[in-house]
């Protein structure tokens, strides 16, 4: 890709991340603080000892810390639906970033808060304060250096969180890394945004340390060296000083989230009459941007294009309406969802198949394939048996009678002696000159230069293959007039030339009415 | 001015007891300057917090200047606001200063007034005047780093009379200072004390420090006050481990067959030729082993320890002339050849023999 496509992915990735970060640390401030003071004064020794709050918040913060953030993620939808009125998007990710972030951040706050002098407390209690008194002028006050330290730690955690946010559609660059970079094979993008999250990060540390500095000079810490040039009379100037750059990095720290937020608050909130449509980035997505950006305005609608690297939340996200339709599955997967999670998705029309194939870098033909070989297959349970009956189909193994669409490896009844590793969809392409063979899905081959048409060993054919993906709505919404439209355009023949000539038989037309 | 009676404080952990005080009395005067004096872990740390109530007595009560503190602290762990209130009448100066990094010296000195709620403007003043009265007014920009030991400590001192107490409370507020930093810090608690008629508990570690300042003094030992009273009440109490303490004189005794007497003077009898007397009038050959003269709560205090000729018996009518004189006479058991110096060989009380 060239530097003019890529600047707007990264400068809306940057958006979205401060976005995202910006928010959900204020909220893990708020919430990680108090609670981070509350540990610290309900220990034993503390001034509201209770040892049942302490172990029950105790108990909740290690819950909290221990979850890996991409379960926070998912598990907290419906708890984000419900705060904020959708699961996806930016505003959605801030909350499950908020919440991961807010444990981590309440025991830096409780660590530094540790650290205050304990002969600091005596004296504010000599003195006839309460313990508010104690907390606000003393232990704030002292520990601040290291709240704005742990502060620093958290904004710079949650860049790194935020990575994950693509999975509810937040974007972000660490978003934009993962599905150009790992996904697409896009090295180009993946450079440009791992330089930008680094140079992000670097500059939070930088702005972090500084503040930490500027809030603790003049408190003499043992390292300073200034303490013994002090002299009396500049000694009053420089504190002076000292005093107006605390004010004004205190004033950015403040300033900053919230020009965020407004920013945030200025993006979200659209047109009602637009589209909104989940996709996956390839080839999904963009069908769709061809669709909206060559044929839409004439049919008069208008697409509002979600890319997600998940299977899950486009479905979920139909589901509750946050989104008018979907675009990246097929049927077997579709049937297999709506059973387990009792949601009402339907097909609208068929778009196009990613044709599952077999290749090798290895061998030249199936012939080539046999006893002692390696071969990789997809370890979701749609591609997995996908790839299984590809490889029956050929003869490679056999499958018990009676496997479905989902067999797994425990239901071939003659391996054929090969050996099979299981492997993340998007993996498998990388993982081509480690096997003898590999069967990758037809998205995943085009990101990584392989043609089904021209590379694959074997591939599957279009005609009677239920895996074409297709334009999903809740059902009910089939006969939205916009959708019409939608489906009429997937189906035209300009897609069907877009899809012909950008991906060069990697992925085929498939056009028409589902379930057939 | 304060008044302890029967305090009890036991430290409970899971499996053990530990009794930081057994029982103790304790009575200071208005204007006085008192100190409890103790080696560590004897209890003094936690019988002053327990005058403030920063530590809950166990048992038994504390009165300061009338009020019935532990009548206000309630049963729950939390000070209420009539302790608080109370608190904020007695000022405490701790040993490492606890004064807060985050402030200045003058936001350090407000702190307190911020919690009596003065305004701003007031607080302001009213630290100014104070950091004027301990002798940093020129620091008060400065934070507490910037500043020496001593100079730290004025300023917790300062902070500590904020509140206009009529009582101060010192923990071991010079054991962090060298010995002239410290001479300069009481020398400022005296003055303070005259100035403004404060009353002083202090406790220490260090005899020095009763020496220059207190009126009266304490010993503590293990939870208890083993001695206590005016400092000359103490000098003039026979076999008094705190006099001792505060006066060491050494000196063994040439032979065995000596008796050998520690004489205290204090008061006119400092003044008194008193040995040339004793000689002249019993014609006795008196040696002085060792002697100390000192200048405590400002009048002058003499200690020597001389020998007699002869066993006790043949000295009970000189010894009953130096007590006659109006000196504190204690007769010293030391043996002539020990190697043990000074006072560490104990004292038995006259007669004992």
């Amino acid at each position: 890709m060239s530097w003019s496509e890529i600047q707007p992915l990264l400068f809306q990735g940057f958006w979205d991340t401060l976005y995202m970060v910006g928010w959900s640390t204020l909220i893990a401030l708020v919430g990680g603080l108090p609670i981070g003071v509350l540990l610290v004064l309900t220990d034993r020794g503390g001034m509201l000892h209770n040892a049942l709050v302490n172990k029950v918040v105790g108990a909740v913060v290690n819950v909290g810390r221990s979850l890996p953030f991409i379960i926070l993620l998912i598990a907290l939808i419906p708890f984000t639906r419900f705060v904020v009125g959708q699961s996806v998007g930016s505003t959605a990710a801030v909350v499950p970033l908020a919440i991961g972030a807010i444990p981590f951040f309440a025991r830096l706050v409780e660590t530094a808060i540790r650290e205050v002098d304990r002969g600091l407390v005596e004296a504010v209690q000599a003195m006839g304060g309460g313990t508010p008194t104690v907390v606000f002028k003393a232990l704030l006050p002292q520990a601040l250096p290291s709240l704005v330290a742990g502060l620093t730690t958290t904004v710079i955690v949650l860049i790194g969180y935020s990575a994950m946010a693509g999975t509810v559609g937040g974007g972000g660059l660490g978003s934009v890394a993962v599905q150009y970079g790992y996904q697409r094979f896009e090295t180009s993008v993946m450079i440009a945004t791992v330089v930008a999250l680094i140079v992000i990060v670097t500059a939070v540390q930088i702005i972090g340390d500084a503040a930490v500095r500027l809030l603790a000079s003049g408190r003499g810490g043992s390292a300073s060296g200034r303490g013994g040039s002090t002299a009396d009379g500049g000694a009053g100037k420089r504190l002076a000083r000292l005093g107006r750059g605390r004010t004004v990095a205190l004033a950015a720290a403040v300033v900053l989230p919230l020009a965020l937020i407004g920013y945030g608050i200025g993006q979200s909130g659209g047109d009602k009459q637009t589209l909104k449509i989940a996709a996956s980035p390839t080839p999904h997505a963009e069908i769709l941007e061809y669709v909206e950006k060559n044929l839409a305005e004439k049919e008069g609608i208008d697409l509002d294009i979600r890319k997600f690297n998940d299977y899950v939340v486009p479905n979920t996200a139909t589901e509750s309406g946050e989104v008018d339709a979907n675009f990246f599955q097929h049927k077997p997967y579709l049937d297999d969802f709506n059973k387990k999670n009792g949601t009402h998705i339907v097909p609208v029309v068929d778009v196009e198949l990613e044709p599952l194939g077999l290749y090798s870098k290895k061998v030249d033909s199936l012939g080539g394939l046999g006893s002692g070989d390696t071969v990789a297959v997809p370890n979701d349970s749609t591609n997995e048996g996908r790839a299984l009956h590809l490889l029956a189909k050929h003869g490679l193994i056999e499958l018990k009678p009676g496997a479905g669409q989902e067999a797994t490896l425990g239901d071939i009844a003659d391996k054929k002696g090969l050996t099979f590793k299981e492997l993340e969809a998007a993996a498998v392409p990388r993982a081509l000159d480690d096997v003898d063979a590999a069967v990758v899905n037809g998205n995943y081959a085009v990101d990584a230069d392989l043609n089904p048409a021209k590379d694959a060993l074997a591939a599957e054919k279009v005609a009677g293959n239920p895996y074409a993906n297709f334009l999903a709505v809740k059902d009910g919404d089939q006969d939205d007039p916009r959708i019409r439209k939608l489906a009429k355009l997937l189906n035209s023949p300009q897609v069907e030339e877009f899809i012909e000539k950008k991906y060069k038989g990697a992925i085929e037309p498939a056009f028409g009415h589902v379930g057939s | 001015m304060i008044t302890t009676k029967d305090l009890t404080k036991v430290y409970r952990t899971p499996g053990r007891e530990v009794t930081a005080l057994d029982g103790v009395d304790l009575h200071v005067g208005e204007g006085e300057v008192f100190g409890v004096v103790g080696q560590s872990g004897a209890g003094k740390s936690s019988l002053i917090r327990c005058v403030n109530l920063l530590e809950r007595p166990s048992s038994g009560t504390v009165t300061v200047d009338g009020q019935e503190l532990t009548a206000l602290a309630g049963s729950g762990k939390r000070a209420g606001k009539e302790l608080r209130r109370a608190r904020a009448r007695i000022g405490m100066v701790f040993q490492h200063f606890n004064l807060l990094s985050s402030r200045t010296v003058l936001g350090n000195v407000e702190l307190p007034l911020e919690i009596l709620g003065h305004s701003g403007h007031e607080r302001t003043r009213k630290a100014h005047e104070l950091l004027e009265l301990v002798g940093l007014g020129d620091h008060a920009r400065a934070h507490p780093a910037q500043l020496s030991g001593g100079q730290k400590q004025r300023v917790g001192i300062a902070r500590a009379l904020a509140g206009d107490p009529k009582v101060l409370l010192s923990d071991e507020a010079t054991s962090a200072l060298d010995p002239e930093t410290t001479r300069s810090v009481l020398q400022l608690l005296r003055d303070l004390k005259e100035q403004l008629g404060l009353t002083v508990l202090l406790i220490t570690h260090e005899m020095e420090v009763v020496k220059a300042v207190c009126d009266s003094a304490a010993l503590m030992k293990s939870g208890r006050i083993t001695e206590s009273g005016t400092v000359p009440e103490l000098l003039a109490t026979p076999g008094s481990e705190l006099a001792r303490e505060l006066f060491p004189v050494g000196g063994t005794p040439s032979a065995d067959d000596r008796t050998v007497v520690d004489v205290t003077f204090h008061g006119e009898t400092t003044t008194e030729p008193v040995i040339s007397k004793l000689s002249r009038t019993y014609n006795v050959d008196i040696s002085i082993l060792g002697a100390a003269m000192d200048t405590v709560a400002g009048k002058q205090v003499g200690r020597m320890r001389i020998e007699l000729p002869g066993s006790f018996d043949d000295n009970v009518v000189p010894i009953g002339f130096l007590r006659e004189q109006g000196l504190t006479v204690d007769v010293a058991d030391v043996a002539p050849v020990a190697a043990e110096p000074q006072d560490n060989a104990g004292l038995v009380k006259e007669g004992a023999k």
